[in-house]
């Protein structure tokens, strides 16, 4: 019987961070394809029923919570812990790169070897970066598309998105990686969870795993 | 003093039509009233600006619209505030003899410069040529004399729909081959005239030019969006769409996002200042805006009954509906998961081991 020991991974801030970057995306992409098609066709004329302009009411609380969790990563990824900070995850170093290497082999049942981290492993550490990236251009286009008349917004977007339309239209197409990216990210929490008693899933509420004492 | 007993202008432009153009572009420039005899006295002066309107790749809809506004006291307005030296569908002269008021205005007087249609530039721009001198020469022999540069219709400003992709002749717009001037953009395919005269009597009574938005727009005309100021909004919040052209909410007139308005996507004054003098803009006759001011609207307005453009999916030559590309990806991740679950499961059974513990 091997013995466990509990090790602290994630700051409360993180764990705030997930909970409001996960749930304000539920919340994003829900009312998002309502802006996209209005399904609903209220046919009473004068019944105030509003429903247009609360959909996109939503989206924006949504957006600007989902904002606030993109900026707590950023602060995080520079000022977090160990396991927090982007170096932790960048695919750049020889020790990085070959756990990114060894945890491809891992996971496509190749290898049974593992290199066990307390951080993130590479692999989903490169597509936490990416979501990352995916997410502040969701940010930049949002606003623009929110603010178009305010010229800090105009001058940025103009430049970055060349019209409205080429701004709704990433957005729109980059909002399928949202939908994409948890299907695989909640999949792979499960099978590493039934893989190796870490306790990875409990970890993102509790801020605790458990390792094999050395 | 001004000229408002109309000595100098046109006989036809009586002074009433002519109060009324410049109060109409006073409004449009969001002026106070008091401005308005400024306006008046400027446009009034004996002194006219001479203005060259050098014509390229168009089809003269720009031309047009201004010429034959159904209220013809704006076309002679702007015909008489300004001295049109060189307007190739107007003008009286002809061959020689228009080369040679073209050549004359440039070389000894200054002037302001009005371009109307796109560039080309492909092979040495050799599609559009005028008396034997392609479009990219005549730009570059005029354009660095002008005091500025008003680029009129989208054509001009950004090149318009001749640089639809694949844009076989290389077509751009004035700012992407003159630097070092002051360029206004005043695009629509066509503008609204009143956002032209707007800026010529800005310029004339103020002495500069308006201020712009980051597409060299003059804000006075392209600083709003039209869904912000559309008469259709209250329907739009609510949730009351057009589904189809001619169906029953169409006849009721609702919002027309869903059949492809793109009114929230564009910025211009038709809703407000609207067309021909008799109050009307496409979306108040049942048509939804098709973003004709914007940068690349034939690319990315298209298809005009759709809400958003269609994807290119590289290599195979398709164009598809971004949502039908995303299922399809959920979809097959979702298989992927389904196949990679079934592998770790089946290799489980095989080599009989557990999980580590
Ligand atoms: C994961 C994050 C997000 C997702 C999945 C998402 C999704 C969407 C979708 C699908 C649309 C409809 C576009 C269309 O097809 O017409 C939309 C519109 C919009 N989104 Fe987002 N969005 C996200 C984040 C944001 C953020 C951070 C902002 C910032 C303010 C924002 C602001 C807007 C605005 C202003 C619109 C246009 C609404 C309108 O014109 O009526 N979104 N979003
Ligand atoms: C019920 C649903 C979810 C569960 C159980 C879950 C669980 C987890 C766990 C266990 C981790 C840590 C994994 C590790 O150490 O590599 C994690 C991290 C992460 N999750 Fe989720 N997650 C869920 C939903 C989502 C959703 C919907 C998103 C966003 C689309 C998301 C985005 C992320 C990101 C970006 C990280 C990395 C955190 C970091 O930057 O350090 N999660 N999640
Ligand atoms: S008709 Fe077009 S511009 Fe008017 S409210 Fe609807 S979407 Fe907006």
């Amino acid at each position: 019987m091997a013995t466990y020991e509990k090790h602290h991974a994630w700051s409360i801030l993180l764990r705030l961070f997930h909970w409001m970057f996960a749930l304000s995306i539920v919340f994003l992409v829900v009312t998002g394809f309502y802006i996209n098609n209005p399904w609903t066709n209220t046919m009473i004329e004068g019944s105030a029923s509003f429903p247009m302009a609360t959909m996109r009411f939503m989206h924006y609380i949504a957006a600007y919570t989902f904002s606030a969790a993109v900026a707590i990563r950023l602060f995080l990824y520079i000022f977090g812990n160990a396991q927090e900070r982007v170096w932790d995850i960048l695919p750049i170093s020889g020790r990085n790169l070959n756990n990114l290497k060894m945890t491809l082999l891992n996971y496509s049942y190749i290898s049974d070897e593992h290199d066990s981290r307390l951080g993130h492993n590479i692999m989903a550490g490169t597509s936490y970066l990416i979501t990352f990236v995916i997410a502040l251009t969701m940010i930049l286009s949002g606003f623009f598309m929110l603010y178009p008349e305010a010229t800090f917004w105009q001058g940025w977007g103009v430049k970055v998105f060349g019209s409205q339309q080429s701004a709704r239209f990433i957005h729109h197409i980059l909002m399928w990686w949202f939908m994409i990216f948890p299907v695989i990210h909640i999949y792979l929490c499960i099978w590493n969870d039934c893989k190796g008693p870490e306790g990875l899933i409990s970890s993102i509420f509790t801020g605790v795993k458990f390792k094999h004492k050395a | 003093m001004a000229d408002t007993v109309n000595k100098t202008l046109d006989p036809q432009l009586d002074r009433r039509g002519f109060l009324k153009g410049c109060t109409m572009a006073a409004a449009a420039l969001g002026l106070s009233d008091a401005m308005i005899p400024k306006l008046v006295e400027a446009a009034a002066t004996a002194e006219r600006p001479r203005v060259i309107w050098l014509h390229f790749q168009e089809c003269t809809g720009c031309t047009e619209s201004l010429l034959r506004a159904s209220h013809p006291d704006l076309a002679r307005l702007i015909l008489d505030i300004i001295s049109l030296d060189y307007h190739e569908t107007i003008m009286a002269a002809a061959g020689h003899q228009a080369e040679h008021n073209l050549q004359e205005t440039v070389n000894n007087h200054p002037f302001i410069l009005v371009v109307e249609g796109a560039i080309p530039t492909k092979d040495g721009g050799i599609y559009c040529k005028i008396a034997g001198k392609t479009a990219m020469d005549i730009l570059a022999e005029v354009a660095p004399k002008a005091s500025a540069i008003i680029a009129i219709g989208t054509c001009a400003a950004f090149g318009g729909v001749q640089a639809a992709s694949p844009n076989p002749t290389g077509a751009v717009g004035v700012q992407d081959l003159v630097s070092g001037k002051p360029i206004i953009n005043i695009p629509g395919c066509p503008p609204n005239p009143i956002a032209f005269l707007g800026t010529v009597l800005h310029y004339l009574t103020f002495k500069r030019l308006p201020a712009l938005d980051s597409l060299n727009r003059p804000l006075f005309a392209y600083g709003r969006r039209i869904h912000d100021h559309c008469e259709r909004r209250a329907h739009f919040d609510e949730g009351r769409f057009v589904e189809q052209y001619g169906d029953e909410f169409h006849k009721l007139g609702y919002c027309l996002y869903k059949v492809g308005c793109k009114g929230p996507e564009t910025f211009n004054s038709c809703p407000a200042v609207r067309f021909n003098d008799v109050d009307v803009w496409p979306v108040s006759v049942g048509h939804g805006c098709v973003g004709c001011s914007e940068p690349n609207f034939w690319d990315t307005m298209t298809p005009f009954y759709e809400r958003l453009p269609m994807v290119k999916i590289p290599g195979a030559g398709i164009v598809d509906n971004a949502d039908k590309i995303g299922k399809t990806v959920l979809g097959a991740t979702a298989a992927a998961v389904g196949i990679h679950a079934a592998v770790g499961i089946g290799k489980r059974i095989i080599t009989g081991k557990k999980s580590e513990e």
